[in-house]
């Protein structure tokens, strides 16, 4: 169990070390000239080609990109100092992942500010399509092949045929702007701890969209593996031996057909809290993924790039936590 | 069942013969001979519902071909106009900022059927018909190259083993844990950098959202194709083929090629209504299609019309929903026509 653990953590590593490497290869490479967005905003504009010398200087532009490369690695482990134009240096504190050319604030303090949102929406809404999801899941399978269950199936799978982003855009217009309900009448976040009912009343929306769409995959899911276990002979030795219906599936059968639902879960959940984009775009949310957004209309590239590293690394955190969890689950896994 | 009963008895109750009643039937002849392609497009045909998606996908499609057609044919284009010659500029009249014919405010208009766009003054026919094509163009073409690179990388690690193979599958599960939208968001800034001057942006554009979405988009039928080739390549046939001396280029697209139609067409049916989705949604953040008409960018620009103009938004907003849903629908069918486990 606990070399399996080591050689996921391992692999882990190595991965985000790669995509790091890219994302900073990206952006070195990949602007034509990188010193030229935060020249022309530092200088409102006015920057001359020895102004701009001065920046390329002062971001290590100038250095091959794997000396840069190390000095921004060696930041995110140990804080260093930035230095923009001639004579302001700032300090940035580990882990240092650069400084926003537009508020010139650290990108982690501010990535820090944003991820509360994030992760109200992330939760929020992962608990409300699970706990939609899986029961009607479990009910839709114990009814299998009746006129309920085919109708379920049928218009959970029209609407998760629906691209999510119009889904949610079409709740917000509807239930906001058209029929003004007044729980949902302000969207966004509010800090829980300032105003616990304002924020649960801007979140509400956010999580019914993400709710509501997402149980549609989630009871499809556990109804097709609880339909799969139901059949399974354990479950009518259950059955057999005189048990009440109700024990043999919640306590028997769920068991095992939620293994493979809550693998998909991990990584799904994963991919929400790298960043809630459209739901914080139609919501008006203001977590990582709109301050990524407005990031790239106004060219503030080490929070795109920041962004970016982020979400690589919750995503391949949650990989890894599935992969333990799973193989707690699912012996075979870790002896294979 | 009558014809037995007035038959002869003794027939009946002592061969040993398969029961099929006549031999030159038009049933025992559909058994013979068919393919599994046969097989699956007879099941789809006989679905009425994969029947009117495929009626509803060939429409968009036929749209996107003849895009010019019917925007001559209904004298619209994309053409910019002043603003003001077709839009209300007067800021005492009620309706300013919207068009001076046709919706909202004003009864249909013939010379703009679908009606301008408030601020700009676009027509929307013209922008709906192309963005039809801007979104099938770019979901085609992804799904082409994606489908390939998956093709021929499933192909050669299933087939080669080995070291080839743990690369290939290295790289193929390093792109899996890259989140797609976090790829394109961080690769739009750097196009707009080096290209956003260019007098070819909207080519360069197109271009690179196709390449985002192929590179982002391989890897499954990469992964399919390869547990299928691990399972094909210690066949009988392939074994033949080797010992006859068959160069490996031939046994890979002449033996396994041909085996392996039903999950390439199935990962095509998963791609196409993705890629269509992820076309409008990137449009949508503003980090997609800019440069040209999309559906996607419409329904952008038309959320804050939404109280007075909702017309503006179910246009773009129903083409996308019913191509994306006619497709996964479509794809639904197919998908189950192609895998022989589904009892029907």
């Amino acid at each position: 169990m606990f070399a399996y653990v080591v050689k996921r953590l391992l692999s882990g590593v190595v991965v985000l070390f790669l995509i790091s490497m890219s994302v900073f290869l990206l952006f070195w490479y990949g602007p034509s000239e990188p010193a030229q967005t935060i020249c022309d905003r530092d200088t409102s504009n006015r920057c001359t080609p020895a102004r701009l010398e001065v920046f390329r200087e002062n971001l290590g532009f100038n250095n091959p990109w794997y000396e840069e490369y190390g000095t921004f690695m060696k930041g995110v482990v140990a804080g260093r100092e930035i230095q923009f134009g001639s004579t302001k240096v700032f300090e940035c504190p580990a882990p240092c992942l650069g400084y926003s050319y537009r508020t010139k604030a650290p990108v982690f303090e501010e990535m820090k500010d944003r991820m509360p949102a994030t992760f109200s929406v992330a939760i929020g809404g992962a608990f409300l399509y699970l706990t939609l999801g899986i029961p009607i899941g479990v009910a839709a399978a114990r009814r299998r092949g009746t006129v309920t269950d085919k109708a379920l199936v049928s218009s959970f799978l029209v609407i998760s045929s629906i691209p999510y982003y119009l889904f949610a855009l079409l709740t917000w217009l509807f239930l906001t702007i058209s029929w003004e309900i007044p729980l949902f009448s302000e969207t966004g976040y509010f800090p829980i701890t300032e105003n616990p009912a304002k924020w649960f009343s801007g979140m509400a929306l956010a999580w019914f969209a993400l709710g509501a769409f997402g149980c549609t995959t989630y009871t499809r899911y556990s109804r097709g593996s609880m339909v799969e276990v139901l059949n399974e002979d354990y479950i009518r030795t259950a059955k057999a031996k005189g048990l009440r219906d109700n024990t043999v599936v919640y306590k028997h059968a769920l068991r095992s057909a939620l293994v493979p639902v809550i693998t998909i879960f991990g990584i799904e959940f994963g991919t929400l809290l790298a960043g809630t984009i459209f739901t914080e775009r139609i919501f008006n949310i203001d977590g990582i993924g709109l301050w990524a957004l407005q990031a790239v209309n106004q060219r503030d590239l080490p929070v795109v790039a920041a962004t970016a590293l982020f979400g690589a690394a919750v995503l391949i955190i949650s990989n890894i936590v599935v992969d333990v969890i799973y193989s707690v689950l699912d012996p075979r896994v870790r002896l294979s | 069942m009558s014809a037995q009963a007035t038959g002869p008895e003794t027939l009946g109750s002592l061969s040993d013969e398969p029961e099929i009643t006549d031999p030159n039937s038009a049933q025992a002849k559909e058994i013979s001979g068919k393919s599994p392609f046969q097989i699956a497009m007879a099941r789809l045909r006989r679905d009425k519902i994969a029947l009117v998606c495929a009626a509803v996908v060939l429409f968009f499609i036929l749209v996107a071909i003849f895009a010019d057609l019917i925007a001559k044919a209904f004298g619209v284009s994309l053409d910019t106009v002043t603003a003001c010659d077709v839009l209300e500029c007067n800021f005492a009249e009620p309706g300013v900022g919207y068009p001076k014919t046709g919706p909202p405010f004003h009864s249909f208009d013939p010379e703009h059927p679908f009606g301008l766009a408030p601020r700009t003054g676009a027509d929307n026919l013209a922008h709906w018909v192309y963005g039809c094509r801007t979104s099938l163009l770019i979901a085609g073409a992804a799904t082409l190259f994606s489908s390939v690179v998956g093709i021929v990388v499933g192909l050669v690690s299933g087939f080669a083993g080995g070291v080839v193979d743990k690369i290939l599958s290295f790289i193929t599960d390093f792109f899996l844990t890259i989140p797609f939208l976090l790829a394109a968001l961080t690769i739009a800034p750097i196009i707009i950098d080096r290209f956003g001057t260019s007098d070819s942006y909207e080519t360069i554009q197109i271009g690179s959202l196709i390449l985002i979405l192929s590179m982002f988009g391989w890897m499954t039928v990469a992964r399919l194709i390869r547990g299928e080739v691990l399972s094909l390549r210690e066949r009988e046939f392939i074994h033949a083929a080797r010992v006859l001396g068959m160069p490996t280029w031939r046994i890979l697209f002449k033996e396994l090629l041909p085996n392996l139609t039903a999950p390439i067409v199935i990962s095509i049916s998963l791609m196409l209504p993705a890629f269509v989705a992820a076309e409008a949604g990137l449009a949508f953040l503003g980090i997609g299609v800019t440069g040209s008409a999309s559906w996607g960018q419409t329904i952008a620009n038309a959320v804050p019309y939404w109280s007075n103009y909702a017309a503006f938004l179910w246009q773009p907003l129903i083409g996308v929903v019913a191509l994306v849903l006619s497709l996964n629908l479509l794809g639904d069918a197919v998908r189950d026509a192609f895998d022989p486990k589904t009892r029907r």
